[in-house]
């Protein structure tokens, strides 16, 4: 039941997070195709990065230290039906982000 | 090199799209029908508990595969789709990229939810998250399978 509540607040706060890191771009980190470097920074002459892997790494951060800080108490008094409902709101966030292609 | 990894990618995520539907499809089905004798009906009554670390497995070996064969995806498909003014399916794989990560973020609570004894109190949240996980299969594979059509298997 521990695990099952740590894993849950994981999941719960990771998928919030990946959500917000691509919509404000706090991306952890950025690789960078043509060099093949990974940069915190933006240098000025290394072409186009990818955000992607920043921006996953920022949602498991965040997922991994909300699973460890949040008191096991609180998780247990969240409703089991937002382990559904977030991931569920956050595919319709991205969706809803990404529907500009198909206009 | 990468081409077979693109194989490879794609083999997987047949066996994952296996899975998770015969998953998703066995835990939406109410256990009275469990003695049904049609094909769909034994289809369906598919013991939906032994895909739990399955799916979790097959998801994170897709998930690597795709995340390793991005940056050439990057390189050669996208400027294609751009030059051939493809928006709509360089939208697609913008949404495949989203779901992936979500997807992969979601798999503690779901193999939480699927991890035996299963808990009631969970029941709502384990068939919808299964659903949830089928549906970012679905899509990625399809806007996989269309990618390749468009550029081909040479990356």
């Amino acid at each position: 039941m521990k695990t099952h509540s740590r894993l849950m607040m994981f999941s719960l706060t990771a998928c919030l997070a990946y959500t917000l890191a691509y919509y404000f771009d706090w991306s952890l980190f950025r690789y960078y195709l043509t060099s093949g470097t990974i940069d915190v920074a933006a240098p000025a002459t290394a072409g186009p990065p990818i955000l992607w892997y920043g921006w996953l790494a920022t949602a498991v951060l965040a997922g991994v230290t909300a699973a460890i800080v949040v008191p096991r108490g609180f998780v247990v008094r969240l409703s089991p039906e937002l382990a559904w409902l977030v991931p569920a709101a956050a595919l319709l966030a991205a969706l809803m982000y990404e529907v500009r292609w198909f206009l | 090199m990468m081409t077979a990894l693109l194989i490879l990618h794609g083999l997987f995520a047949v066996a994952l799209l296996g899975a998770v539907t015969h998953q998703a499809l066995a835990a939406s089905v109410p256990r009275n029908e469990r003695r049904a004798r049609s094909f769909f009906s034994r289809f369906r009554t598919t013991d939906a508990s032994a895909y739990g670390t399955p799916v979790v497995v097959l998801f994170v070996a897709v998930m690597i595969m795709g995340a390793v064969l991005y940056p050439r995806f990057r390189l050669v498909v996208r400027p294609l789709l751009q030059d051939l003014d493809l928006r709509a399916a360089n939208g697609a794989f913008e949404l495949k990229e989203h779901f992936s990560a979500l997807g992969v973020l979601l798999l503690p609570a779901y193999w939480a939810c699927w991890k035996q004894p299963l808990e009631r109190s969970y029941d709502g949240a384990r068939l919808w998250l299964t659903w949830i996980v089928a549906l970012t299969v679905w899509w990625n594979f399809i806007v996989g399978q269309l990618l390749v059509s468009i550029r081909g298997l040479a990356l």
